[in-house]
């Protein structure tokens, strides 16, 4: 049962295609878990369409129908290949750099993303505590696997984390198995060891 | 029920999206390109995107309604919702370009697929009409930032600045503009 989601601003940033793309890969993992968020995506995605039919048309070059139909027989592009098939969907497509040790009992891989954000994979063990970033910007977490806990109540696999600025209390890993999260961040600087391997790494 | 699955008076795009489906009908793709494709380049223009860019993913986004119309389920989109969808994901490959990050949006065919039941179309098609009309009746703040977010490339920081509101308004905004579009679809959603 999923218990926390992203902001309604954050489903619309990515029902809007604006969400930079790390953040928009942790939203999606999110997505693919919550029906109640599908149901909210699908509800903006129509006004997206409903906005879109009410813009003025601009009218394209005068032959471009023409154009258009004489390249319609050629086959589609194939889809990208699966890379890590051991994760779920909205991430196996994502190239993952090496894992890094970023402190004791936790560990980082980051993944190749554009835009104004930045994200990867952390692996924490019980106890150990998630990293999360100065107060710059916005940060997604998901969790797959297992769980972890912080003021706001705990997160299991599923659960998306969107704190506010005033957390400031990091998340603690529960229960006797390691928490695997996918996190972005558009912040500048993480906290800590994190912190120190990515800006060793880049991004 | 007597209501069709037409919008006001338009051309049902949802039927002609599954003729090209079911027959490849070339007709029905210029009449979906005479409507679309000019709406698609204007949305492209005001998230930013150059004229030359904008007119070649306006071509790019009727191309893959061609290709992709036997995957149009009109019980899950209206015609101007998936189409908005193929659109907007083009966009995000255009200024990503290295992947194909329109597989980021979750894949429909993933998700338990209800059955298409003739009503249930009727309410998708009946979902963007009732939309449209909630989007103006909102209030001019409520408006705006659903307007920002849809039409401007902006991140929230920059809304905010640009509005001069903190960013806590933004949001608490859109949720106040999403209480309303829900209400208005009521049952349909
Ligand atoms: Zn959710």
């Amino acid at each position: 049962m999923i218990a926390h989601h992203p902001s309604e601003a954050t489903l619309a940033a990515y029902a809007a295609g604006t969400l930079p793309e790390a953040l928009a890969l942790v939203a999606a993992t999110h997505l693919s878990h919550c029906a109640t968020c599908r149901k909210t995506l699908s509800t903006l995605e129509a006004t997206g369409g409903a906005l879109l039919e009410d813009l003025p048309p601009v009218p394209l070059s005068i032959d471009a129908l023409d154009r258009l139909l004489g390249r319609m027989d050629q086959p589609a592009p194939p889809p990208p290949p699966i890379l890590n098939p051991e994760l779920p969907a909205p991430l196996n497509r994502v190239a993952l750099g090496r894992w890094w040790p970023v402190g004791p009992g936790v560990r980082y891989r980051p993944m190749q993303s554009s835009g104004a954000a930045w994200g990867g994979l952390v692996l924490a063990q019980p106890g150990r505590s998630l990293p999360r970033h100065g107060h710059a910007g916005r940060e997604l977490t998901c969790v797959l696997s297992c769980a972890f806990a912080d003021q706001d109540g705990t997160f299991a696999a599923g659960d998306l984390s969107e704190p506010g600025d005033n957390h400031d209390q990091p998340p603690a890993v529960i229960g006797v198995q390691p928490c695997l999260c996918v996190i972005a961040s558009e912040g500048m600087r993480l906290r800590g060891l994190l912190g120190f391997a990515q800006r060793i790494i880049g991004r | 029920m007597t209501q069709t699955t037409q919008s006001a008076g338009g051309p049902d795009y949802a039927a002609l999206i599954q003729s090209i489906a079911q027959r490849r009908d070339r007709e029905a793709f210029a009449a979906l390109f005479g409507h679309f494709a000019p709406r698609v380049k204007a949305w492209m223009l005001r998230g930013g995107v150059n004229p030359t860019a904008a007119e070649e993913l306006a071509q790019e986004t009727m191309l893959s309604v061609w290709r992709k119309a036997d995957l149009f389920d009109p019980a899950r989109a209206g015609a101007s919702t998936w189409i908005f969808t193929i659109a907007r994901n083009l966009r995000i490959d255009a200024m990503r370009r290295e992947r194909h990050p329109s597989d980021l949006m979750p894949d429909p065919s993933e998700e338990p697929d209800p059955p298409a039941q003739a009503d249930r179309v009727i309410a998708m098609s009946q979902q963007e009409i009732r939309i449209r009309s909630a989007l103006s009746l909102l209030p001019p703040e409520q408006a705006e930032v659903i307007h920002k977010a849809f039409f401007e490339d902006k991140v929230h920081a920059e809304i905010e600045k640009e509005l001069g509101i903190p960013l806590g308004t933004v949001k608490s905004r859109l949720r106040l503009a999403m209480t309303r579009l829900r209400a208005a679809l009521g049952d349909l959603a």
